[in-house]
């Protein structure tokens, strides 16, 4: 049942237009930066090769790249999930959602693993761009993997965490509305805040630039997998709630 | 009005509702509601918009949670024995609200595959629902370019697609012109033959025609509980509630 509304919802997003817009527009941008971040590795090589430095694609091309594309991934991924529970609520939808034999919990892997699936094809075409580098130059590809993997599990997050936010509202605009406040509050709150301060723990940044870096750290992991299945159970529970199982 | 008391009941009915209200103290959208449906009832649920129709149907079929009272489906709460029970019930809400981006055999397979369907099963569930609701020509039509009453009918194919034993179907003949309204009767008195059906409607001539006991709803609360005769005169009924509701305020 959860793949079957996987699917379901992967295959409403694909006749939207929506999605076609935003993996044009976001390819389009990941290969405008891809291109300016090797201009300036090009014009930066004699100067590395001089110095002796030790930084290579993977830092000034590959890095900065896939940190562009998280930030499209905080603004896209909004767009897509705010139909997922409030567009069902505001067209009446979850009427049908709610009397059929579905649990909670399977209609919220379902939605979320189905907007993983929108999400995923924008990751997949940036990925494919920044590993045509390898064809050209010596590539870290086991750095590439773990940026990669990173990459994955943060989009696997946004998606539980933009449908816990779609969950909360009866509009899909108040839905957007929320899911930039909250997503852009936790891509700068590293920035104004002490990384002794309790809630540093929740700034996005500080746990996804290590992937791109090459460290694995296990209190990345732990970010990742402790406040996304979070977020499907509060989810969950709101299904409940609406059903007055809770 | 049914006379006599049930002395000896040999099986559960098939859907109870036993002290329904939902809203606040002082506006409730129902009050103390309370219905039993059999097997091969068929019941209307009447009252003027805003009496508590719509409310009460969501309630029935587990989309809205009472703020007290139960529903139970054969003998089980519905909102205490999980989802699979809901298997049992086959929903219209008013408006159908399909997926204007998909056809109207995609919205069915989506129906379909929610209520537990798959494979050859499915596949021959929509075949029948089409044909019997008279959708072959428009299967591969976006659902959004559908007419009002083509809709309809695309919202009553997704409520019988798994055959439930209750079928709860909210006003499934507004909005429609008075053709597609009798070719909509035309379907209901089908599909409605072999089930047992709860129907809210406001028009008197969908409980005549469709209907054998009408419960009269009225700001929320059950003001009347009648069989319905080809002598039933709703009509009359109905103003004599209405009179007596405004001179009891």
């Amino acid at each position: 049942m959860i793949g079957d509304i996987a699917l379901h919802e992967w295959r409403r997003q694909r006749v939207g237009m929506l999605f076609w817009l935003l993996l044009g527009f976001g390819q389009l941008i990941i290969a405008w930066l891809f291109f300016a971040q090797l201009q300036r590795f090009a014009d930066l090589v004699p100067q590395l090769k001089a110095s002796g430095s030790t930084l290579g694609a993977m830092d000034l091309v590959i890095a900065p790249t896939f940190n562009s594309l998280v930030l499209l991934l905080l603004l896209g991924a909004p767009l897509l999930a705010m139909g997922s529970l409030a567009g069902e609520v505001r067209s009446g939808r979850i009427a049908l959602w709610l009397s059929a034999p579905v649990s909670g919990h399977q209609i919220v892997l379902g939605k979320s693993l189905g907007l993983w699936l929108g999400i995923l094809p924008l990751v997949v075409s940036a990925t494919l761009t920044l590993a045509s580098l390898g064809l050209g130059t010596a590539l870290d590809w086991p750095r590439f993997a773990l940026a990669l993997g990173g990459l994955l599990l943060f989009s696997l997050w946004l998606g539980c965490v933009a449908l816990l936010i779609s969950g909360l509202f009866d509009h899909p605009a108040a839905a957007l509305a929320a899911s930039y406040g909250v997503l852009l509050f936790l891509w700068l709150l590293d920035s104004f805040s002490s990384p002794d301060a309790p809630w540093y723990w929740f700034a996005l940044l500080p746990h996804i630039k290590p992937w791109f870096q090459g460290l694995l750290r296990s209190q990345d992991i732990a970010f990742f997998v402790g406040t996304g299945p979070a977020a499907l159970m509060a989810t969950t529970f709101l299904i409940a709630r609406r059903r007055g199982e809770v | 009005m049914r006379s006599g008391t049930v002395i000896w009941r040999r099986m559960k009915p098939l859907l109870l509702a036993r002290e329904l209200s939902y809203g606040s103290a002082h506006a409730p959208r129902l009050d103390h509601v309370d219905l039993e449906l059999e097997a091969g009832d068929r019941l209307a649920l009447l009252g003027v918009n805003g009496a508590g129709k719509s409310t009460l149907m969501q309630v029935l079929a587990g989309v809205l949670a009472p703020h007290s009272g139960e529903v139970r489906i054969f003998g089980q709460r519905i909102d205490q024995a999980g989802p699979g029970l809901r298997r049992h019930i086959g929903f219209l809400p008013q408006p159908f609200p399909a997926y204007a981006e998909l056809t109207a055999s995609e919205n069915l397979e989506w129906a379909g595959r929610l209520h537990g369907l798959r494979g050859g099963r499915l596949q021959s569930a929509i075949k029948r629902v089409l044909h019997d609701l008279e959708l072959d020509d428009v299967a591969a039509r976006l659902a959004g370019r559908l007419s009002t009453g083509m809709t309809q009918r695309l919202g009553l194919a997704q409520a019988v697609l798994h055959e439930p034993e209750i079928l709860i179907l909210d006003e499934p003949t507004a909005g429609l012109d008075p053709l597609q309204t009798e070719q909509i009767r035309e379907l209901l008195g089908g599909l409605s033959a072999s089930r047992s059906l709860i129907l809210a409607t406001h028009l008197l001539d969908d409980v005549q025609r469709l209907c054998d006991r009408v419960i009269l709803l009225d700001s929320g609360r059950k003001t009347a509980e009648h069989a319905v005769t080809a002598e039933t005169d709703l009509l009359a009924h109905f103003r004599r509630r209405q009179d007596a509701a405004e001179a009891s305020r």
